[in-house]
């Protein structure tokens, strides 16, 4: 296959129209695929053993563990529509930046409160200035920074630039976070899934939490092809507004 | 059911089914909204410059 086929394929789906089209048809099949990974995970999630050590509260891994992974993810999709927006000035690369924020936002406040939550009863203590923690709550201003910057401009195409540079500016955070249980000597255990040898989980609670992860990750890409549409038609309620505006304006002048 | 700490885990789930249900019902309230409104242009006589060829 040639460059020359694949590329007016790309930039074709690229266009904001061509892509709410694709989005009304995709959105139905993901939030299908959406259902079926949840019900399938917290089956998997509520038929889980009993931990030896912490009972019944492992329960809460299956959804906080998702939770902190999709917020980073969120940051990540962020970073690549941040680098879409300042190298080819896409302006899908931007609504997807915008629409992605909140979510981001969502889950990383998920990602604390089922952590605080969990490590009560684990650890004795609802939050600890821990590297881990601390870096995340770090993650989670950003995120409010991020929405609230987006907000500031009246013009959306204006903000567009500061909003892609800010964002590359937090991206460091992202393997902080990841390696902050290496790098410093936290309340939270080393990384025992993503790991270069074999996860240091048993499969009865991997496979759930996996199942989970990959819901979640559904969520996120459903909320965001949807939240990714409204952002579309808000830009294209604006530019009507305003060409109604000019059009009154001009008849005023006559 | 969930022994001594179910006053952890049921608030964990409530608050993550809050939340994700929450952010689904507002983003699809706002298509809705945006989409009545697109129409009230429309009807208005309000086009596009990419409808208006």
């Amino acid at each position: 296959m040639t460059t020359e086929t694949i590329k007016p394929s790309i930039w074709a789906f690229a266009n904001p129209t061509r892509f709410n089209t694709f989005a009304s048809k995709a959105i139905p099949v993901l939030a299908i695929i959406t259902f079926a990974l949840l019900a399938v995970g917290l089956w998997m999630s509520f038929n889980a053993p009993e931990d030896y050590q912490q009972g019944y509260t492992v329960l809460i891994m299956f959804i906080h563990v998702p939770a902190a992974w999709l917020a980073m993810m969120s940051y990540a999709v962020m970073s690549a529509s941040a680098i879409g927006t300042i190298v080819w000035r896409h302006p899908l690369a931007n609504v997807s930046l915008r629409s992605a924020a909140p979510l981001g936002a969502m889950f990383t406040i998920l990602a604390l409160a089922t952590g605080s939550l969990w490590g009560k009863p684990m650890w004795g203590t609802w939050w600890e200035w821990d590297a881990r923690m601390t870096s995340v709550l770090v993650l989670l201003i950003i995120y409010l920074g991020l929405i609230a910057l987006s907000k500031a401009f009246d013009e959306p195409s204006e903000a567009a630039l500061p909003l892609a540079v800010m964002t590359l500016t937090g991206a460091p955070l992202l393997p902080i976070i990841k390696f902050s249980v290496d790098w410093w000597n936290t309340l939270h255990q080393p990384a025992s899934v993503s790991r270069f040898d074999r996860p240091a989980m048993s499969a009865e609670f991997l496979y759930p939490l996996l199942i989970m992860a990959l819901a979640y990750t559904a969520i996120f890409f459903t909320l965001h092809m949807m939240a990714m549409r409204n952002e579309i038609l808000s830009r294209r309620i604006r530019t009507m507004k305003m060409q109604a505006a000019r059009k009154q304006s001009s008849k005023g002048a006559a | 059911m969930f022994g001594e700490h179910a006053s952890f885990i049921i608030p964990s789930y409530i608050i993550s089914f809050v939340a994700i249900v929450g952010m689904t019902i507002y983003i699809i309230a706002q298509h809705k909204l945006r989409k009545a409104e697109l129409k009230r242009l429309e009807e208005s006589g309000i086009k596009r410059r990419a409808d208006n060829g």
